[in-house]
């Protein structure tokens, strides 16, 4: 079971980047939770000071950017 | 505190919102205890004031802590201000496996490593203007 989390306020491009997240989980047929991380302080525990970020079980993937599907399957990997 | 790229909630000024469409430039300083470590640290954070970029922990980068690893190698642009031959600045970047980065060294202007002496505002300004020349032309 992967676990992925989001990390933003809720933004546009946040919310374009959990699209994407599980996008690329369902079309790997991957088993996975998703959350969302919207508390400032939860956020700079994982040494992000910009969003949004993807984190895959606990590994920060990427930050301040929104990877299409594709290349986040290689993260889900 | 302000409103966050249209959503409702606030977002604490130390944390940039949502990856703005402007270029990620993140800035470094080695911060270590003679003058020209000063100079760099002073540089760093002008340059963060003139709105050239945001200046990073590179402790951060140094203790391993993924988080802040990932958001260098995310970064469109890297600027680490060294301040001596040492180099460990980029050490620092060289060891966390962080490649995209541009270089700068203070001691490389003609600025003198001393222990016990001051930063001045004109060796920080001399540091300011050439990385913002560099900045200017990445």
């Amino acid at each position: 079971m992967k676990k992925i989390q989001i990390l933003g306020s809720g933004c546009a491009k946040c919310k374009r980047l959990a699209e994407n997240a599980e996008a690329a989980a369902t079309a790997m047929g991957i088993e996975y939770t998703i959350e969302k991380v919207t508390e400032i302080a939860e956020i700079m525990k994982f040494g992000v000071m910009m969003t949004p970020a993807l984190v895959v079980d606990g590994v920060v993937k990427v930050v301040g950017k929104v990877p299409d599907v594709q290349t986040i399957k290689g993260m889900l990997a | 505190m302000a409103n966050c790229c249209g959503s409702n909630k606030t977002q604490a000024s130390n944390v940039s919102c949502c990856g703005s469409e402007k270029k990620t430039v993140l800035l470094y300083a080695c911060s270590g205890g003679a003058n020209v470590a000063e100079i760099a640290d002073k540089a760093a954070r002008q340059l963060m004031f003139d709105g050239q970029g945001s200046m990073f922990c590179l402790a951060g980068l140094g203790a391993g802590i993924q988080g802040m690893i990932q958001q260098a190698k995310d970064a469109d642009v890297n600027l680490v201000i060294d301040g001596c031959p040492m180099e460990c600045a980029k050490k620092v970047f060289e060891r966390a496996g962080v490649t995209n980065f541009a270089y700068l060294k203070v001691t490389d202007l003609g600025i003198e490593k001393k222990k016990g002496i001051r930063a001045t505002d004109e060796q920080v300004n001399a540091v300011v203007a050439k990385a913002k020349d560099m900045l200017a032309k990445m």
